[in-house]
């Protein structure tokens, strides 16, 4: 971990919000997502891990160093925001050079890399053209190369992304996002990225932290959050569309019967609760297959239903489908027009086991 | 259907917004009362230069006694804006950037020589500033800066009724300083004192150059709290109103437009500075 960073039992109180422990870790060249809705805490623990807030209890060190104590001048960090926070009296140019580069207090053997010329780094991300250009002429996809171009400058040892691409449209957001991975690729230097939103951290992340009300409720690999929220509220925040109350009727081997609504499913969790208790699933909405060819035959899961509404969404239809129990599915528009789906179809879903996630909490 | 909800979802995006249907009735109402007033403030300025014929403009203008007085209020003008940019800017970036109990309290005080007659102003500072004053007598003692008769009266005068539109005028510069981009000064290794001076000062400057410009304004067209604190050696104003009791009307009016022509054009130079600059950067 000496080339990552790490923040360990992080305690912090401004006003009415408090951080309640905040720990987690990523190694170089990793990027870790901070996951939570406003007011979560995650910009907060980003300034505290930048170090415009002193932490009550706790840690916060990178590359290695105990940054703890240290002012966020010397802590050795890329800090990119919303609308990427360029210097507007400043062109390009004077962006990057405005990052101090050279001896920044880098005590000991982490000695900092050589300093960065800033019409060098302006080459490297193609934007010599833009160096007498203010921040107000330069299109959002420019302004994110100023902005990485102007945090490597100082050669840092950790990147902070504060949901950079909110205020941005879908599409540039999407080009921005792969462009930002690339990079991060190719200086190998770990980053803390915070959003709001879970289908760009699921894009983005190595690693997730789902943060709420100033509390870590879970992290780990992204496909782990995302596949197997450890509990309701985080299958809810990663965006899982049925979350449904269910009893575990029975276990057998590596698979559960659990009782959802009118109905019985099987789902395939490995001894996660026993006969009786109260627990609750999670399914994808892309999990639930639906066909219109009725009386096949019976298979697992397999369960007869009617829809109950449909809502175009860009190229998918959202479809919600009473089954013996809610459940939302999707499909694409064009698939969903050569089916005759409508309001009132009677359609057949099948969900597989292995679909099917098991929270006991 | 896609393209219907991708516009829908960008009520942000700049150059979006839709034009209104232009309220053409009350856009003819702001003209019609903006251009009375601008006729009200214009219309006494431009019949007392009118008045003015050549020669006579030209006889003042050579009267050795209204050129130092001229002199003189650009000089205290100059001073009290200086003192006011040293002392003013700090206490609004403060103002700005903190917040303490009693800051409501801080702000109402500085306003206060605003709503204070300059008459009223003039008599506190005299039993202050004045040769029985209570600074007024040890300073003088300690260090023989005297502000009785001194240029240096003169500039406590204009600073007192002056200052807080600097003060003012530079706070909400700063505040408009988007606090995030002093933090990535920071996180790029600038100290507290280079970011303030590289990003917040330059950003701020604007709203700083405003008030400053006010204050040097206000501090050349002073009279009440000049005329009480210091009547001799006189500012322009003061000699006006000498030059009105002692010569009348004609003699005072040839002054009065030859401070106004000075005034005005030093005035519309410093606005020219204050605001073309940022313009230009935000081009």
């Amino acid at each position: 971990m000496t080339a990552g960073i790490a923040v360990d039992g992080l305690c912090l109180s401004l006003g009415a919000f408090r951080l309640d422990g905040i720990g987690f870790a990523a190694s170089r060249g990793e990027i870790l997502v901070v996951l939570g809705p406003n007011g979560s805490g995650k910009s907060v623990t980003l300034e505290t891990i930048a170090g415009f807030h002193r932490p009550e209890r706790g840690r916060v060190l990178i590359a290695g160093r105990d940054v703890t104590a240290l002012p966020p001048e010397r802590r050795k960090i890329g800090f990119v925001v919303q609308n990427f926070g360029l210097f507007p009296h400043l062109d390009a140019e004077g962006n990057v050079a405005i990052a101090r580069r050279g001896d920044r207090g880098a005590a000991g053997k982490s000695a900092s890399a050589p300093p960065r010329d800033p019409a060098a780094l302006l080459r490297h991300f193609g934007i010599t053209h833009l160096a007498r250009r203010l921040p107000g002429d330069l299109s959002p996809g420019e302004k994110q190369r100023v902005a990485l171009a102007r945090a490597i400058a100082s050669s840092p040892d950790l990147f902070l992304f504060d949901e950079p691409f909110s205020a941005l449209d879908a599409q540039t957001r999407d080009e921005l996002r792969d462009e930002l991975k690339a990079f991060l690729r190719e200086f190998s230097i770990p980053a803390i990225f915070v959003t709001h939103d879970h289908t760009e951290a699921r894009m983005l992340a190595d690693k997730v932290v789902v943060l709420r009300g100033g509390a870590v409720l879970q992290s780990g690999p992204t496909a782990e959050v995302f596949q197997k929220p450890a509990t309701a509220a985080v299958a809810r925040f990663v965006g899982v569309e049925n979350i449904l109350d269910a009893r575990i009727a029975g276990v057998s081997g590596g698979m559960v019967s659990v009782d959802v609504a009118r109905t019985t499913l099987r789902a395939a969790a490995p001894g996660c609760a026993a006969a009786g208790s109260a627990v609750r699933i999670g399914i994808r909405a892309e999990e639930v297959m639906i066909a219109v060819a009725a009386g096949a035959a019976p298979s697992v899961n397999r369960l007869d239903g009617k829809i109950t509404a449909l809502r175009e969404r860009g190229p998918l239809v959202a479809i919600e489908i009473d089954a013996g129990l809610p459940l939302h599915a999707y499909l694409l528009a064009p698939q969903a027009r050569a089916m005759q789906l409508g309001a009132g179809t009677a359609v057949t879903v099948e969900v597989a086991p292995d679909a099917i996630h098991v929270m006991t909490d | 259907m896609a393209w219907l909800l991708a516009a829908d979802r960008a009520p942000g995006a700049p150059g979006e917004r839709a034009a209104p249907s232009s309220p053409r009735g009350l856009y003819l109402l702001c003209w019609f009362l903006g251009s009375l007033l601008t006729a009200f403030l214009v219309v006494p300025l431009l019949a007392l230069v009118l008045s003015q014929s050549w020669a006579g403009f030209a006889q003042v203008a050579r009267m050795a006694d209204v050129r130092e007085a001229i002199v003189l209020s650009l000089e205290g003008a100059f001073l009290s804006a200086t003192l006011a940019a040293l002392a003013g800017v700090p206490l609004a970036y403060g103002l700005a950037r903190t917040s303490f109990p009693g800051k409501g309290v801080v702000e109402a005080l500085i306003d206060l020589p605003l709503a204070v007659p300059h008459t009223v102003a003039g008599i506190a500072l005299l039993m202050v500033f004045g040769r029985q004053g209570v600074l007024g007598e040890p300073i003088a003692a300690l260090t023989g800066l005297r502000f009785w008769g001194t240029l240096a009266g003169i500039v406590v005068g204009m600073l007192f009724v002056s200052a807080p539109y600097t003060v003012n005028a530079a706070r909400i510069g700063f505040a408009a300083v988007d606090p995030r981009l002093e933090k990535i000064a920071r996180t790029l290794g600038l100290g507290p004192w280079r970011t303030f001076w590289r990003i917040t000062l330059p950003l701020a400057r604007r709203g700083v150059m405003t008030g400053v410009t006010l204050t040097y304004a206000r501090s050349i067209s002073e009279f009440g709290a000049v005329v009480i604190l210091v009547y001799y050696p006189m500012t322009a104003p003061v000699k006006i109103y000498e030059l009105f009791l002692r010569f009348g009307l004609d003699q005072a009016a040839g002054a009065a437009v030859l401070l106004l022509v000075v005034s005005l054009g030093l005035f519309l130079v410093l606005r020219a500075l204050s605001r073309g600059a940022p313009e230009r950067e935000n081009r």
